[in-house]
């Protein structure tokens, strides 16, 4: 039929047969284009993450000198702490400095070791955790994220090159805790310090070849305070995000 | 396509060099930039940030010339982890994919975070028009939306705009009172903003890249509006012209160290999202849709071209435009596209048609240094003279020139092939000149055509002996000997 075809919706096949087209090719490749990174098996893949591993670990004290460096030039407040109380300790001083009434946090393992909300209690601030329950739809924890003075969250890694944390999805509302209130804190393992952008990206494709796909969807990298130069290129900080962040570094 | 108004060039860089206010804002921001991409630098030998150029301008490459095998290994990717892709051909095409998607949701607004392509699709007015508000949520977008008018740099959207300006512009919509301090004008926008985060059903994002090998749009931002569009509604659709891609995750690295320091001089920008699909059933936050369209809306034109294919390498940095010395003085709106600067120029006559836009491959000085800055090492000044060649010797369809043009330039190669022509021409032009010649300056030619030439600038007079005189009467003789 002869109707108007511009109003049909381009479908996948017909698409990809212009793109083809434009290339001056008809028919699809017979075989996957020549690019090394994608051909890497799992199984070298697993060798190359021990030696980016064991490198870490080798090299842990200068990679957490490198951080602290990075992080303060990137607009971090660095906290180098040494055991779990004091990390409970720092991030309730923090609060109690940024004049917080109410903290929320993720719920995770790296708080587990620590009396964190017992901390802010003795404080006087109210410790919120933030995941979703039966009793809690969604919609209202967004609510009290946008609330909060400030929010507090693990990592999955810190990345050295970048002074990069990393958030992947994880127990709570990691995503919305350490971006809607004015004051973030991460708290970050030293275990969990790797040394550049390289070495996490190898680590998401191992994940990903492993999980056939079935891997995290989302990550962030939070480098340092939200900040804007829009108006008079005027450096601002915290326009939408925090602007004041803490790198809690747990050795 | 609502890109291009950009045959207007002349008429309106002429203007923007004659008003104050864009002179004030172009020298205030545009050495800011360059100074900061030179000091970002320093931290590497020069031959390693080479190198890295060299890289990422082969991978670009490799992925444009087998852009169908990645394409659609992006789209199986996307779709294992829970998303859906859309291919869209032109602009119409995919604000009808927008528009489809949001009124599903029942979506009465819509909170943008920035994208070129939603812009080169006009996609606000067609939001708008069907209901739905849409609500540009990056700083410079925002102030430029209340403005109603288009980005004047492609990382800087209201460079142009003073915080005077800024300041009316929340007076008149946001009912706030009037303030020249930044920082009270940047929380303004914090609050209004905050509300429309906390209640959009849909947010939209563009992509910085897009990666075949696992599905995941990157984005790089600094205020955090990224992330609050992609984490707080319901749904996430994100925009990407087709030649985003790269191929591996691993790749992302190496374009993470080249894009930010080209564009802001920053080692890495305060946030990059990744985001493969919605969330997982057992993730707590994020959407629980995500779209991913793809659109061509005349890139597929460069493609096909093997001379500009390597423009599609373009990770829109913005570097060529802060170094180039037109741009410096014209600033970003006299482009009329939604690209501007020098690969703009290149762009926007590709995309929309060379004949609407044929100032553009002349709004250069071909000084190379677009190409110099360049991080995927795109020959900018190469491919605005082959523009050029085609305005004036390409097919009928291209070419703009006009006959007695054309005839004009048959004369003058006839007159330069042959020694006897050109001398003759030579000594009646010296004839000719005479009269109009002051100060050793020919401040007009009136001649019809040639005319053109002398309206921004001075004719330099032909010499009163030609070289070729000098060499034959004074220099050789002896020499011979």
């Amino acid at each position: 039929m002869a109707v108007a075809k511009s109003t049909e919706p381009t479908n996948k096949a017909e698409f990809l047969q212009r793109v083809r087209e434009a290339l001056g090719r008809k028919e699809p490749l017979l075989y996957p284009p020549d690019y090394p990174p994608l051909k890497s098996a799992t199984i070298r893949q697993e060798e190359k993450i021990q030696t980016v591993l064991a490198r870490n670990a080798a090299r842990r004290p200068r990679l957490l000198e490198r951080l602290a460096e990075n992080a303060g030039a990137a607009g971090w407040n660095v906290h180098r702490v040494w055991n779990p109380e004091d990390t409970a300790q720092t991030v309730a001083d923090i609060a109690k400095k940024a004049g917080a009434k109410n903290v929320v946090r993720s719920s995770e393992d790296v708080f587990k070791p620590m009396d964190l909300d017992g901390a802010l209690r003795r404080a006087r601030i109210k410790p919120i955790v933030l995941a979703s329950s039966r009793s809690r739809p969604r919609a209202d924890l967004t609510g009290i994220a946008f609330d909060a003075d400030m929010g507090v969250t693990g990592v999955s890694y810190a990345i050295a090159e970048t002074a990069s944390c990393v958030i992947t999805p994880r127990r709570g509302l990691a995503r919305i805790t350490s971006l809607a209130p004015p004051v973030y804190v991460a708290v970050v393992r030293a275990e969990q310090v790797i040394e550049s952008l390289d070495d996490y990206f190898a680590l998401v494709r191992l994940q990903y070849q492993r999980t056939r796909g079935r891997g995290v969807n989302y990550a962030n990298f939070i480098s340092g305070p939200s900040r804007t130069a829009d108006i008079e290129q005027t450096l601002t900080i915290g326009v939408h995000g925090p602007g004041e962040v803490h790198l809690v570094l747990v050795s | 396509m609502t890109l291009v108004k950009s045959s207007q060039f002349r008429k309106a860089s002429a203007a923007a060099v004659r008003s104050p206010k864009i002179q004030i804002a172009l020298d205030r921001v545009m050495d800011h930039f360059v100074e900061a991409r030179a000091h970002a630098l320093e931290e590497f030998p020069p031959e390693s940030w080479e190198q890295m150029r060299e890289r990422a301008s082969a991978i670009k490459a490799q992925t444009l010339e087998n852009l169908d095998y990645y394409l659609d290994l992006v789209d199986r990717n996307v779709q294992r982890n829970g998303g859906q892709v859309h291919f869209a051909a032109d602009a119409a095409e995919a604000n009808r994919i927008v528009v489809d998607i949001a009124k599903s949701v029942g979506a009465k607004q819509a909170i943008k975070s920035k994208s070129m392509v939603s812009e080169e699709m006009g996609l606000n007015q067609v939001l708008e028009r069907e209901g739905i508000e849409p609500v540009e949520t990056d700083l410079g977008e925002y102030i430029i939306q209340l403005a109603h008018e288009t980005p004047f740099h492609i990382i800087a959207p209201a460079m142009h705009k003073s915080r005077e300006e800024v300041s009316d512009l929340f007076h008149d919509w946001l009912k706030t009172a009037p303030t020249d301090d930044i920082r009270q004008l940047c929380m303004i926008a914090r609050s209004a903003l905050r509300e429309k985060f906390a209640t959009a059903d849909i947010g939209i994002t563009g992509a910085n890249f897009v990666v075949a090998e696992t599905g995941t749009v990157v984005l790089v931002t600094n205020e955090g509006n990224g992330r609050m569009t992609t984490s707080v509604p319901r749904v996430h659709v994100a925009i990407s012209g087709i030649e985003k891609v790269i191929p591996a995750i691993e790749d992302v690295a190496l374009f993470l160290r080249l894009l930010p320091r080209s564009a802001t001089g920053q080692r890495i920008t305060s946030y990059n999202s990744f985001i493969s699909g919605p969330r997982a059933p057992s993730d707590e936050d994020g959407p629980e849709e995500f779209h991913l369209i793809l659109v061509d809306n005349g890139r597929l034109n460069l493609l096909k071209d093997p001379e500009f294919r390597e423009a599609l390498k373009c990770i829109r940095c913005g570097a060529c435009l802060n170094t180039c010395p037109v741009y410096r003085k014209v600033g970003g709106h006299a482009y009329g596209g939604v690209y501007s600067g020098p690969i703009g120029a290149v762009v926007t006559p590709m995309m929309a048609g060379i004949k609407d836009a044929k100032d553009l491959p002349h709004a250069s000085t071909l000084c190379g240094s677009c190409r110099d800055v360049c991080p995927v090492k795109i020959d900018i000044p190469k491919l605005l003279l082959r523009l050029r060649q085609r305005e004036v010797g390409g097919s009928a369809s291209e070419r703009s020139s006009t006959w007695t043009e054309r005839l004009l330039m048959r004369r003058w190669r006839s007159t330069v092939l042959t020694r006897a022509a050109l001398e003759r021409s030579a000594s009646l032009g010296r004839f000719l000149q005479g009269p109009i010649t002051r100060r050793n300056r020919i401040r007009k030619l009136p001649v019809p055509v040639l005319g053109g030439w002398t309206k921004a600038r001075d004719f330099p007079p032909l010499a009163p002996k030609s070289f070729a005189t000098i060499w034959r009467d004074e220099l050789a003789g002896d020499g011979r000997g």
